[in-house]
């Protein structure tokens, strides 16, 4: 199973888009929220650190769900009924799949990350950094089981659509572009049980030196379940039909 | 080109015993019947042709023979035990007719993948050197030509050093030169005692490179043996002319005549007695273009495969008789 999450971490590795819209635009976005229209001084630093996590959460919900896109293209090649005639047990491809899609959640992190460090000057004990890598990089756990359950249950075509739709739906509405204190009062407390916002908040809670809140991990765990029984069902229809 | 014949890991040993048995299997796609209760034993070692038409169910059967598409009715058993736990155990390798190029990966990168997940693997070098694939190791196999895509795709079935090889229209996207080295590096895996079954409509390659040839039309079998012996089988004396739009309904009743295919604007009747089948052609003026052959293979094809009643395939020696539709 190995040999399989390196041979499909090398092909999202080599896809020129995944790297330039992946990895490239979150640290784009995060350089322009950070630089245009912000001043110095404290509040100006916090912002800094927030739009960091908010980005980087941003860039690895992208990833995760993006993965679920090679799932379907993988479909249409006829790539996934190739692997099931291989001695490869179709758990072992799904667990596969998704254990690649979380090693690809990494460059998106760590490139923003290593902006706030080196070009925003943000700064954190060693533990913090290391926390924080770590807390977004298990939060990516149900937006990858989403990405996978459309890449399984949609065409190539739609997965595209309805991945990057849901990508950017969860950022905003979960407050990953903009705080969601600036969000309209109404919207404010359904933005907050949104899986994006709760994984933003793992991200936040490290840079404020807390433990991520109890409330924060259950409503995440939620969506795990949620997410994961999707993705289940979505493989077992593939399955039936590919 | 194959210089080397010696395999890594235990030579499998598929000697004697029974590689592929359908039995009593049935497959339907909503109204359609496209397996129809198809019977088919086919022992270890044995090189397997399954002719026929498209939509004569070759691919369905193929994907029952793997374990891709359970049977509505019958059972599967390939060693002796289901599909899937043949599969799961490394003995199958299959290249599947719809198969597209695997982006973003190397062909050395992909062979040695595939080849990773068997439990005796052929050498990675060896495979690409039997598909004929050397030359483009390092190559991305998305960036390569339709025919040595086709070649990634057998070397993909190849990797494992399977005991049956599966291999669903192998030869349909290829030239003729391609086609000719495809069938010689497929005979040098034949020769280690591995048992294939491939799908064709081309009779010529079932007839040259396999040593059966199972017929397949309607989801059922028609006729099943080798090339020599489905020629025998359909027998008679071909003959044919120019219908010049003349009306084809009473060709079926002349004398002798026990099938009847058009092309075009051609008939061709096969008869067991040409010689009450000419006069009588003559006597209805039918007469342009006339010839009269020995039924050739594809003739024998034609006579079994464009029955509207499927042949029972236990009348073997008897002449096929049918109505044509």
């Amino acid at each position: 199973m190995l040999d399989y999450v390196r041979l499909e971490v090398r092909r999202t590795l080599r896809d020129r888009g995944f790297v330039i819209f992946g990895v490239g635009m979150p640290v784009v976005m995060y350089v322009l929220m950070t630089t245009i229209g912000v001043g110095a001084g404290g509040a100006a630093m916090e912002w800094k650190t927030a739009s960091m996590v908010g980005m980087a959460a941003y860039g690895a919900l992208g990833a995760a769900i993006g993965s679920g896109t090679g799932v379907a293209e993988d479909k249409q090649l006829g790539w996934l009924r190739q692997l099931r005639v291989t001695p490869l047990s179709p758990l072992r491809v799904v667990v596969g799949r998704g254990l690649s899609a979380s090693v690809t959640v990494l460059p998106a992190i760590a490139a923003v990350l290593l902006v706030g460090a080196l070009l925003n000057g943000v700064r954190m004990p060693a533990w913090q950094w290391a926390a924080l890598a770590g807390l977004l990089w298990l939060g990516t756990a149900p937006f990858i089981l989403l990405g996978l359950g459309n890449g399984y249950r949609l065409s190539a075509q739609s997965t595209g659509v309805v991945n990057t739709g849901c990508m950017v739906l969860l950022s905003i509405i979960g407050g990953l572009w903009f705080p969601i204190e600036l969000f309209p009062s109404w919207l404010r407390a359904p933005a907050s049980w949104t899986p994006g916002n709760r994984f933003a908040a793992l991200g936040h809670s490290v840079t404020q030196g807390e433990a991520p809140g109890l409330g924060t991990v259950a409503v995440l765990a939620v969506w795990l379940a949620l997410f994961g029984s999707y993705a289940v069902y979505a493989y077992r229809r593939a399955a039936r039909t590919a | 080109m194959t210089a080397t014949t010696g395999t890594t890991g235990a030579p499998p040993t598929t000697a004697g015993g029974t590689a592929v048995e359908f039995s009593g299997v049935t497959r339907s796609y909503g109204a359609v019947r496209a397996v129809d209760g198809l019977a088919l034993t086919i022992a270890a070692g044995e090189t397997v042709a399954l002719l026929g038409r498209n939509g004569a169910g070759k691919s369905t059967t193929l994907s029952m023979l793997l374990g891709l598409l359970p049977p509505d009715e019958g059972t599967v058993a390939l060693f002796g035990g289901t599909p899937e736990a043949a599969v799961r155990a490394g003995r199958v390798g299959a290249m599947l007719q719809d198969g597209k190029a695997v982006p973003r990966v190397t062909v050395r990168e992909l062979v040695a993948f595939v080849a990773a997940c068997y439990p005796h693997p052929m050498d990675v070098s060896e495979t690409l050197e039997l598909a004929g694939l050397g030359e483009f190791a390092g190559r991305r196999v998305d960036r390569l030509s339709g025919g040595q895509a086709q070649r990634v795709r057998f070397a993909v079935a190849l990797a494992g050093n399977p005991e049956l090889l599966v291999l669903d229209e192998p030869t349909a996207a290829l030239d003729v030169e391609a086609r000719r080295a495809f069938w010689r590096s497929m005979r040098a895996y034949a020769r280690r005692g591995h048992t294939i079954v491939f799908s064709t409509h081309y009779l010529e390659e079932a007839d040259e490179h396999a040593d059966r040839i199972v017929v397949m039309d309607g989801g059922r079998v028609v006729a099943d043996g080798s090339g020599a012996a489905i020629k025998r089988r359909a027998g008679g004396t071909v003959v044919s002319f120019d219908l010049a739009g003349a009306p084809t309904g009473p060709l079926p009743g002349l004398p002798g005549v026990s099938a009847v295919e058009v092309r075009g604007d051609r008939a061709l009747l096969r008869t067991a007695d040409s010689d009450a089948t000419v006069v009588a052609l003559a006597g209805l003026g039918l007469v342009r273009g006339l010839q009269v052959s020995p039924a050739s293979l594809e003739d024998a094809f034609l006579t079994l495969t464009s029955a509207a009643a499927p042949l029972a395939p236990a009348a073997a020696g008897t002449p096929a008789t049918k109505e044509h539709a």
